[in-house]
C-alpha cells in the first residue's frame, strides 16, 4: 500500500508539543483578537484584566492536571465529566464545550478576516480596513461586509480541509506555534525599543466614569483568551508519559502564555494608547506594530506587515485548532451515543468524523454572522460555565471514589477547585450582568442554545428507546457466538 | 455494538492488564481494580485504564468502579473463587451487567451457572505453547504473532464501512482485510462489506478502534 493512500494515526507527542499544542490554541486567540476590545472596555486596565485572567484559569487548570493523569482517556473536559455525572448532566456538558469550541471558531474567523485586509492594505492591495466597502454579492443581491465573506471562506476552507483529511499532526502545530511566538517576542522587542512607547499611556489605569469595576467585564469577554489547555487534554492518548506530561504541559503553556501576553498588551498599550487600542478593535496588535516598526525594509517593506502577518497566521491556525476540537468533543459524543451515531463515526473514505466536523461547521458558518464581540462574549460564557463544571468534578471525585489512583494530585486540596468554582462563578455573573445590559441578543442566544440541547437529549433518548424496543424483539438473532 | 461499553475488570495482573489493553485498543472505558501498590502506579504508566486501589470483593471500592453504570464486569485475579465472589457481588450489585470469572481448571466451566462467561488463561496459553512448539507452519486465529489482532468482524448494518466495496474504504494504515464474505475468499478489491457477514481482518492495536468504528459503527 502506498504511503498516500492510508492513514497513520500513530504520532508520539513529547512534553514540547503537548505544550505547544496548548500554547498555539491559546495565543493564536487572546491576544490578536481580543486586546483591542478589552482596550475599549477596561482601557490601559487591559493588562490587569488578562492577568487576572491567568490566575482564574490557574484554579482550573490544577483540576484539568489531576484529572488528565487519572483519567487516561482523550476528549477533554466532555470526557471527564461523562466519566462521574450521570446522562444528563455529561450531555449538557459536552454540549456547552462543543458550542464554546464553535463560537470560538467564529470568533477567530471574525478577527481573521480585520487582519488579512489590514494585511492587504500594508501592501497597499486595498485601501484602509475602514475605507473597503461592502462587497456586493451578485447571486444574492445584497452587500456583503468583506470581513464576513472573508470570515466565511476562512471557516469553509478550514473545515473542508479538515472533513477531508486527518488533521495536522502535534508536530506541525509546534512550528507554527513557534513562528507565532517567536513573530510576538519580535513585536515586544520593537516596541519596548520604539520611541513610542511610553509609560504616560497607562495614566490613569483605569478608565473614566467605570473605574475597576471594568476590568470584571472585560475579564469575562477576554477568558476564552486561556482556554487552551483543554485542547491539550483531547490528545491525552498521543502523549508520551501522559501522566507526567499533561499536567506539566498545562502549567507550563499557562505560564508562558500569561508571560506572553502581558508583555506585549503592555507593549500595545505603551505606544498604541488605550484608546488607539480600542478604535483598531480586533486589528488592534497589528494596528499597534504598523505605527512603531520601521519600514522600509527589503521584501516585507514594512515591519508592521510581519505583525499583521503573524495575526493572520494565528488566527487562522487558532481556527484550525477549534475545527477540530470542536468536532472531537462531537465525535466523543456520537460515540458514547449521546448525539446520533453517525456523528461519532468515522468517513469510511476520508477516514475523518466527517459528520461531526461537518454539524460543527454548520453552527460556525452561522455563527460568522454575529459581531466579533457578541462571540467572544458567548464563548467565554460556555467556558465559563463548562469550566466550573470540570471543578465540581475534581470534587466529586475525591469524595465519590477516594480509592481511585491519582498519579497528580492538586496542592491544598480542596481549596483550589472551590476557588476556582467561586472566580467562575462571579464571572460568569458579571458576564451575565454585563450581556443583559450590551447584548441581549447573545446572551439570548446562548440560552437557547441550552434549551435546544435540552430537546435534543430527550428527542434523541426517545429515540433511542424505540430502537431499543425495535432490537429487542429481533435480539435473539444476534446473541454472540459462543467461544470457547 | 455502536457504542463504547463501561468495564470493569477485577485483578490488573498480567491477565487483567492484558486484557484492559485489548479492550482499551477498541476504544472502550476500562475501569481497573487493583489491590497491589505497585501494580497500581505500574498500570497508571500504561495509561489505558483508570485504576482504583483496594480489594475487589469490598463492595465499596466496586461501587467506586461505577459499577451502577457498568455493562460488564470480569474478574481476572488468578484466585477462582474470589473471581466468583465479586462476580456474584457484582450481579447482585447491577442486576444485568455481563459477568466473566477467570478459572484455574477445567471443571470450572460448571460455574457458568453462575457467570455469563468463564476463562481458562491456562488453556488458552498452551495451545499456544503447543502451535509454538510444533512450529510456526499451522497457527490458529487468535494469539498469531506478537501484538497482531487477527479478528473475525461482523459488520453491522449503517456502519460507515457497510455496504462499500474494498476499493472505496480507506482503512488507516495497519489493517489487512484478509477474508472475503464469511471466510470463503481471500479479500479482493472488489470485496463488498456486507452488512451481517464476518470478514477476517488483520490489525496492529493502534488503529483497531478506528478500523472498528468503520465496521461496527
Amino acid at each position: 500500500m502506498s504511503k498516500s493512500q492510508t492513514r497513520s494515526p500513530e504520532a508520539e507527542l513529547g512534553l514540547l508539543d503537548a505544550t505547544m499544542i496548548g500554547m498555539g490554541a491559546m495565543i493564536g486567540a487572546g491576544i490578536f483578537v481580543l486586546t483591542g476590545l478589552a482596550a475599549e472596555i477596561a482601557g490601559p486596565a487591559a493588562i490587569l484584566v488578562f492577568a487576572l485572567n491567568g490566575v482564574v484559569t490557574a484554579f482550573t487548570g490544577l483540576s484539568y492536571a489531576e484529572l488528565a493523569a487519572s483519567i487516561p482517556k482523550s476528549g477533554g473536559g466532555y470526557a471527564f465529566v461523562r466519566e462521574i455525572f450521570d446522562d444528563f448532566a455529561s450531555f449538557i456538558m459536552g454540549w456547552m464545550l462543543w458550542f464554546a469550541y464553535m463560537i470560538a471558531g467564529a470568533l477567530y474567523a471574525l478577527g481573521f478576516a480585520p487582519n488579512f485586509l489590514e494585511l492587504l492594505h500594508v501592501y497597499g492591495v486595498v485601501p484602509s480596513p475602514d475605507e473597503v466597502g461592502a462587497v456586493a454579492v451578485p447571486v444574492i443581491d445584497t452587500a456583503l461586509p468583506p470581513a464576513f465573506l472573508l470570515a466565511f471562506i476562512a471557516v469553509l476552507g478550514l473545515v473542508a480541509l479538515n472533513a477531508v483529511s486527518t488533521a495536522a499532526s502535534g508536530s506541525v502545530e509546534t512550528i507554527f506555534t513557534i513562528i507565532k511566538v517567536s513573530i510576538l517576542v519580535v513585536f515586544v522587542a520593537f516596541g519596548f525599543a520604539s520611541p513610542m512607547f511610553s509609560g504616560a499611556e497607562f495614566q490613569p489605569l483605569f478608565p473614566e466614569g467605570s473605574g475597576a469595576a471594568a476590568v470584571l467585564p472585560a475579564m469575562g469577554l477576554t477568558f476564552i483568551a486561556f482556554e487552551g489547555y483543554d485542547l491539550i487534554t483531547t490528545v491525552t492518548e498521543e502523549v508520551q508519559n501522559p501522566r507526567e506530561n499533561i499536567p506539566k504541559a498545562i502549567f507550563i503553556s499557562l505560564a508562558v502564555t500569561v508571560v506572553v501576553y502581558l508583555a506585549v498588551v503592555t507593549v500595545a498599550i505603551g505606544t498604541l494608547g488605550a484608546e488607539g487600542l480600542a478604535d483598531a478593535g480586533e486589528a488592534g496588535i497589528a494596528a499597534a506594530a504598523t505605527s512603531f516598526m520601521p519600514t522600509g525594509l527589503p521584501v516585507i517593506q514594512n515591519g508592521g506587515a510581519l505583525i499583521v502577518f503573524g495575526a493572520v497566521f494565528s488566527t487562522l491556525t487558532a481556527l484550525n485548532a477549534v475545527v477540530i476540537a470542536s468536532s472531537r468533543v462531537a465525535f466523543s459524543m456520537g460515540r458514547e451515543g449521546q448525539l446520533l451515531p453517525s456523528i461519532g463515526q468515522i468517513h469510511h473514505r476520508y477516514g475523518t468524523p466527517f459528520v461531526a466536523i461537518l454539524t460543527s461547521a454548520v453552527v460556525m458558518l452561522g455563527s460568522v454572522a454575529l459581531p466579533t464581540q457578541s462571540a467572544g462574549n458567548m464563548s467565554s460564557l460556555f467556558f465559563l460555565l463548562s469550566f466550573i463544571i470540570v471543578n465540581v468534578a475534581v470534587i466529586r471525585l475525591r469524595r465519590e471514589r477516594p480509592n481511585m489512583n491519582r498519579p497528580y494530585e492538586m496542592p491544598y486540596y480542596p481549596a483550589p477547585p472551590i476557588i476556582g468554582i467561586a472566580l467562575n462563578l462571579i464571572l460568569t455573573g458579571v458576564l451575565i450582568e454585563f450581556l443583559l445590559r450590551t447584548d441581549p441578543l447573545a446572551l439570548a442566544l446562548s440560552v437557547a442554545w441550552i434549551v435546544l440541547g435540552a430537546v435534543v437529549y430527550f428527542a434523541l433518548k426517545r429515540v433511542k428507546q424505540q430502537s431499543d424496543r425495535e432490537q429487542a424483539t429481533a435480539a435473539s438473532e444476534i446473541t454472540p457466538e459462543a467461544e470457547d | 455494538m455502536t457504542r463504547t461499553l463501561d468495564i470493569i475488570i477485577a485483578g490488573g495482573g498480567r491477565v487483567g492488564f492484558q486484557t484492559a489493553e485489548i479492550l482499551a485498543d477498541r476504544g472502550h472505558d476500562v475501569t481497573i481494580i487493583e489491590r497491589d501498590e505497585r501494580m497500581v502506579s505500574e498500570i497508571a504508566d500504561q495509561w489505558v485504564a483508570t485504576v482504583i486501589r483496594g480489594d475487589a470483593t469490598n463492595p465499596e471500592i466496586i461501587e467506586q468502579a461505577g459499577i451502577d453504570r457498568a455493562d460488564a464486569i470480569a474478574a481476572l485475579t488468578g484466585e477462582t473463587g474470589l473471581n466468583l465472589a465479586v462476580c456474584l457481588a457484582a450481579s447482585e450489585l447491577t442486576p444485568d451487567i455481563r459477568t466473566v470469572a477467570r478459572i484455574d481448571r477445567t471443571a470450572g466451566k460448571a460455574y457458568t451457572r453462575f457467570v455469563d462467561a468463564v476463562v481458562f488463561p491456562e488453556r488458552a496459553g498452551a495451545r499456544v505453547a503447543a502451535n509454538e512448539i510444533l512450529g510456526s507452519d499451522v497457527q490458529t486465529l487468535a494469539d498469531v504473532t506478537g501484538n497482531l489482532d487477527i479478528m473475525l468482524v461482523r459488520v453491522a448494518d449503517g456502519a460507515p464501512a457497510a455496504g462499500k466495496a474494498l476499493t472505496d474504504v480507506r482503512f488507516p494504515e495497519g489493517t489487512l482485510v484478509v477474508s472475503d464474505d464469511n471466510g470463503e475468499r481471500i479479500a479482493r478489491a472488489d470485496t463488498t462489506l456486507t452488512p451481517g457477514s464476518r470478514y477476517v481482518i488483520a490489525v496492529e492495536p493502534d488503529v483497531v478502534d478506528e478500523v472498528l468504528n468503520l465496521m461496527r459503527g
